[in-house]
């Protein structure tokens, strides 16, 4: 009878040992096996990217000449209108140098872009993640801002080999600062709203009491510069909607982000360089 | 022994590159599949203790290593449900597939709502996370219910092909 009561209690006693066990290895060896556990799967997730790449490859060869004839024609409209911007560009650029050497100010850091495909998207209740398909092999930095056409992506989290892991804005527990466009005053932004079958949306805090938004008339939240991860001016999303928060100093509200987040093809990571990144290297 | 367990993380690993890319697509609509049941069911079912155990947690390691929670978390869940499976099998006609589908809904029930309980904390409003986490669980088990007895017999035909088929041990392991 105690044997076959042990036989019983055998699988909870192995895993109460397992568990002690986990608990005391040491951190090095759990990230070793984090890393090998992720390279194992990346060459799986990345060749299925590519495949994808293949098939919309193949599909783009199925379209007609005219349709290739009008997308070329939309793309040299949309490059002479980058071109006249990129002249303006350089000359703000020279005047911000020549003021700067005027006041003798320290050049601000730079970013250097790296566009890159997305691998795969894993976007639950519990986290949201993109896979991407650049790593250390292309320099990416832990914490570099990822951004796309229409504002901020988020965050990468983890650099591997040659693949990185990017934490969306619309993930639980991602914060950034931020502030509303046309007012400097800083306002924090939390994702993790992310109902079914509808786009994604965060909430922010600390919004001063004299803001008033309105669904009809919502108003942008962009990057605020402070904290030294995001440059400031990038769209995070639009409030639409501000109450009084308990403590009656502050306003808290909910933020629509862009529905294109949750079918991102392409992003681009903005690695810092200069002094200030190479100390924080 | 480690033949079994290496053959069945082969096909965890097979299995989570498809969900994978499942997700890929249905993170378009805000909708995610999450079957960690099915990776326990199996082998709790039809394998030796330790054969299974090991399987299992190589099975939560690959999961973990993709997530953004502490490595190992999700690994010691599939071995608590795989613990709870093999103690309970022997009341069951487990080599039917119908139970085998079964108990890997009610595995995945446990461990989806375990997984959220651990992540509820970080959401700004948890009311709403668990909306979206039981329109999540729906689909998960209705994915599961439909390649559930194709997963099974996956795992059955490469433990053959790798020369270690379960007839030997189907009784013995009781």
């Amino acid at each position: 009878m105690p044997n076959q009561r042990f036989d019983q209690a055998k699988p909870f006693v192995t895993l109460a040992l397992v568990l002690a066990a986990w608990l005391v290895v040491p951190v090095a060896v759990k990230r070793f096996l984090r890393a090998s556990f992720f390279e194992l799967q990346a060459p799986v997730e990345v060749v299925a990217s590519h495949v994808r790449d293949l098939q919309d490859f193949w599909s783009l060869k199925a379209r007609s000449n005219n349709e290739l004839i009008e997308a070329g024609r939309d793309l040299a409209r949309l490059n002479a209108a980058y071109e006249i911007r990129l002249q303006k560009d350089a000359s703000l650029r020279d005047e911000i140098d020549r003021l700067n050497g005027l006041l003798k100010l320290p050049a601000p850091d730079g970013y250097r872009a790296e566009p890159t495909r997305v691998v795969r998207r894993d976007f639950s209740g519990w986290w949201q993640q993109l896979i991407i398909r650049k790593g250390r092999d292309y320099g990416i930095i832990e914490g570099s801002p990822v951004i796309y056409v229409g504002g901020v992506v988020g965050r990468v989290r983890e650099v591997h080999a040659y693949t990185s892991v990017v934490d969306l804005i619309s993930s639980p527990g991602v914060r950034i600062a931020a502030s509303l466009e046309g007012d400097t005053r800083p306002i924090s932004y939390q994702g993790g709203l992310n109902p079914t079958l509808a786009p994604a949306r965060g909430t922010v805090e600390y919004v001063p009491v004299d803001i008033f938004v309105t669904p009809a008339a919502p108003r942008r939240l962009v990057t605020s510069g402070l904290g030294g991860v995001f440059p400031a001016n990038l769209t995070i999303g639009y409030i639409t909607r501000v109450e009084p928060s308990t403590d009656g100093l502050f306003k808290s509200g909910d933020v629509q982000l862009e529905p294109a987040l949750s079918a991102l093809t392409e992003v681009t990571v903005l690695i810092p360089q200069g002094p200030a990144a190479a100390a924080g290297k | 022994m480690k033949r079994r367990a290496l053959l069945l993380t082969l096909a965890s690993l097979l299995l989570a590159a498809l969900l994978g890319e499942l997700n890929h697509y249905l993170g378009a609509w805000q909708l995610h599949v999450w079957c960690g049941g099915l990776f326990v069911a199996f082998a709790a079912l039809r394998l030796d203790f330790r054969t299974g155990a090991t399987a299992a947690f190589l099975a939560g390691l690959l999961f973990d290593a993709n997530a953004p929670v502490a490595f190992g978390t999700q690994a010691l869940l599939f071995l608590a449900a795989h613990a709870v499976i093999f103690n309970a099998r022997a009341r069951a006609p487990r080599e039917v597939t119908l139970v085998g589908v079964i108990i890997a809904l009610l595995a995945n029930l446990a461990l989806f709502l375990a997984l959220s309980f651990l992540r509820i904390g970080a959401s700004p409003a948890p009311g709403e996370t668990w909306m979206r986490d039981f329109a999540d669980l729906l689909v998960s088990q209705a994915v599961i219910a439909l390649i559930a007895p194709w997963f099974f017999a996956l795992q059955v035909r490469l433990l053959q092909i790798g020369g270690a088929g379960l007839r030997e041990t189907a009784r013995s392991a009781i």
